[in-house]
């Protein structure tokens, strides 16, 4: 896994930079996002490539595709995750200084 | 970790660009990956001993074919591909090299190469095997088409070795080792060759033996030519070895008293057996021809020519096959010289004198035996005989001083009666001749010496 990780550092090091921004984003977005149940429908997809990679099921190239691909994954939600908590540290203090009124949009119980 | 939630509802638009990189990534990275996992494969299999090996990367799946020699070689190679990095999967398409029984290894030499075929255990005997080839056989191209399997003998590269050294001293032929069997045939390229490749083979490795050896060596050849005009005696081809060279020198000069003998033999081993005493008896024969040559192939004597007279042409012809030793062939083709024309009295007496003036008729010694080195001689004289058919000749015997002066006047009687009893088997009639013995009484030398007790030991011949 190093020598793959080694060896796409820069597709990884973008996904990363595309979901830092994405999360950077996200916190202050307004709308509602994907539903619930859209979410839990992607994670299940996504569970399922995960065991069908690790059970190393799809051969040759389309398997090494399906391994790049959920590493970016991997990587932009590395890079989300991040990306957002950053922002919402950043929206936080901001906050607790008052020069900016935030409203988050919609409304919800303190995270 | 609800606020986490609540933003990750919001990251799927990313998915969109992700998607585009994750294309662009496979779509650069793919074939360079690949390129990368062969080569790593390559390298890591560097120092496993394989046949036929074949790696082919599809994404980071490695098919990977081979022949191995061994099932520890095998998993280790299996091993060595599977711990490159970034291997995922790989397709073991390995399998061993294929047993051969028996175990065959051929060498086949013909005019312009020499090809080897069958079986050898691994690439590092099979290169050996090969460059020992190239260098025993200098300048000849050798075609390896030997192929991979197990279960060679014990030291099997030692004993090719050995073989390879063979092949060399072959012109045409084959060499196989079967198991640890060897058999043999062809043609040896020197006469000795066939000796040499006998000798070599005693140096097999321990447990390894000569099932068959028919290796044939180009006849050994012997061949004398009388030239009576030239007055030379030409003696060409082998000899064994320089003692038999020596007798047969010696053999020649006795025999041929009015030819120079011009000396051209080479020593060679491989000579058939009885060889110095069929050559001996064969140059007896060739002495009693006017001209003629010899030819001794192996065991063949060819013998053609002319001889002096009718009865000496089928003395030699009956003779010569029966004094060869035994599993010798003669063939002769002896044809009688024309009669020379007839003279009178005076001259034969003349003749006589000049051919005993030459060579003397030898005896074996104390005997009135005539010896075989004599026969050219006898017959050269009774040639002379046959043309003064109305000549009474006298043929005296002669000793020298040594013994009893009685046994010498009986012994030089009866050597002169042996002569006359030749001359008269030559087909004179006996009533032209009348022998009679002096002993040591006319000596024409001083008897207290060797040479000139030699010239005293002689027969006269007295034309009337």
């Amino acid at each position: 896994m190093t020598a793959f990780l080694t060896f796409h550092w820069g597709w990884l090091v973008g996904a990363l930079l595309l979901g830092l921004a994405m999360g950077w984003i996200s916190v202050v977005q307004h709308g509602e996002g994907l539903s619930k149940r859209a979410v839990q429908s992607i994670a299940l997809v996504v569970i399922i490539l995960i065991g069908v990679a690790v059970a190393r099921v799809v051969p040759g190239r389309p398997g090494y595709w399906l391994d790049l691909g959920l590493v970016l994954f991997a990587a932009y939600l590395i890079g989300c995750a991040v990306g957002s908590a950053l922002r919402d540290r950043l929206v936080a203090r901001q906050m607790a200084a008052g020069r900016i009124p935030v409203r988050t949009d919609p409304p919800g119980p303190p995270s | 970790m609800r606020g986490l939630f609540r933003w990750s509802r919001k990251w799927w638009p990313g998915l969109i660009p992700l998607a585009v990189l994750w294309g662009l990534a496979a779509w650069y990275e793919t074939v360079p990956l690949e390129q990368d996992l062969a080569a790593d494969t390559a390298a890591a299999l560097k120092n496993d001993v394989l046949d036929k090996t074949r790696i082919d990367v599809a994404g980071r799946d490695i098919t990977f074919s081979a022949d191995a020699f061994s099932e520890e070689g095998r998993r280790s190679a299996l091993t060595s591909v599977e711990t490159v990095p970034g291997v995922r999967l790989v397709n073991d398409r390995t399998r061993l090299v294929p047993e051969a029984k028996p175990y065959v290894w051929t060498a086949q030499r013909d005019v312009v190469r020499v090809t080897l075929s069958g079986s050898t255990p691994l690439p590092a005997i099979k290169a050996r095997l090969a460059e020992a080839a190239k260098a025993a056989l200098n300048g000849v191209e050798v075609v390896d088409q030997t192929s991979f399997a197990r279960g060679a003998p014990q030291r099997f590269d030692a004993a090719v070795l050995l073989l390879i050294e063979q092949v060399a001293r072959l012109k045409e032929g084959k060499v196989t080792l079967s198991d640890k069997a060897v058999s043999l045939s062809g043609m040896a390229r020197e006469l000795g060759g066939r000796e040499a490749i006998w000798a070599s083979l005693r140096n097999l490795p321990e447990g390894y033996s000569v099932a068959a050896n028919d290796i044939a060596a180009p006849p050994y050849v012997f061949q004398a030519n009388k030239d009576p005009v030239g007055g030379t005696l030409t003696l060409g081809g082998h000899v064994p070895d320089n003692k038999v060279h020596d007798e047969l020198v010696e053999a020649a000069k006795r025999k041929f008293f009015g030819e120079k003998v011009t000396d051209n033999l080479k020593a060679s081993i491989g000579a058939p057996k009885g060889f110095a005493e069929a050559v001996t008896r064969a140059l007896g024969a060739l002495s009693r021809l006017s001209t003629g040559s010899l030819e001794v192939a192996d065991r063949e004597v060819k013998l053609s020519g002319d001889a002096l007279y009718d009865r000496a042409a089928n003395q030699i012809r009956q003779g010569l096959a029966k004094e060869l030793p035994e599993g010798w062939k003669a063939k002769a083709e002896i044809s009688v010289k024309p009669a020379a024309a007839p003279v009178d009295a005076s001259v034969c007496q003349r003749l006589f004198s000049e051919v005993l003036g030459e060579a003397r008729i030898r005896f074996e010694s104390g005997s009135a035996t005539i010896s075989a080195d004599s026969a050219g001689l006898l017959d050269r004289l009774a040639e002379i005989a046959l043309r003064c058919p109305a000549a009474a000749i006298e043929i005296i015997g002669h000793t020298d001083s040594d013994g009893d002066a009685a046994a010498n006047q009986a012994l030089s009687e009866a050597r002169a009666k042996a002569v006359a009893d030749y001359l008269v088997r030559a087909g004179l009639p006996a009533d032209r001749f009348k022998t009679s013995g002096q002993g040591s009484s006319v000596p024409v030398a001083d008897n207290d010496t060797e040479e000139g007790k030699a010239k005293n030991r002689r027969i006269d011949f007295l034309v009337r």
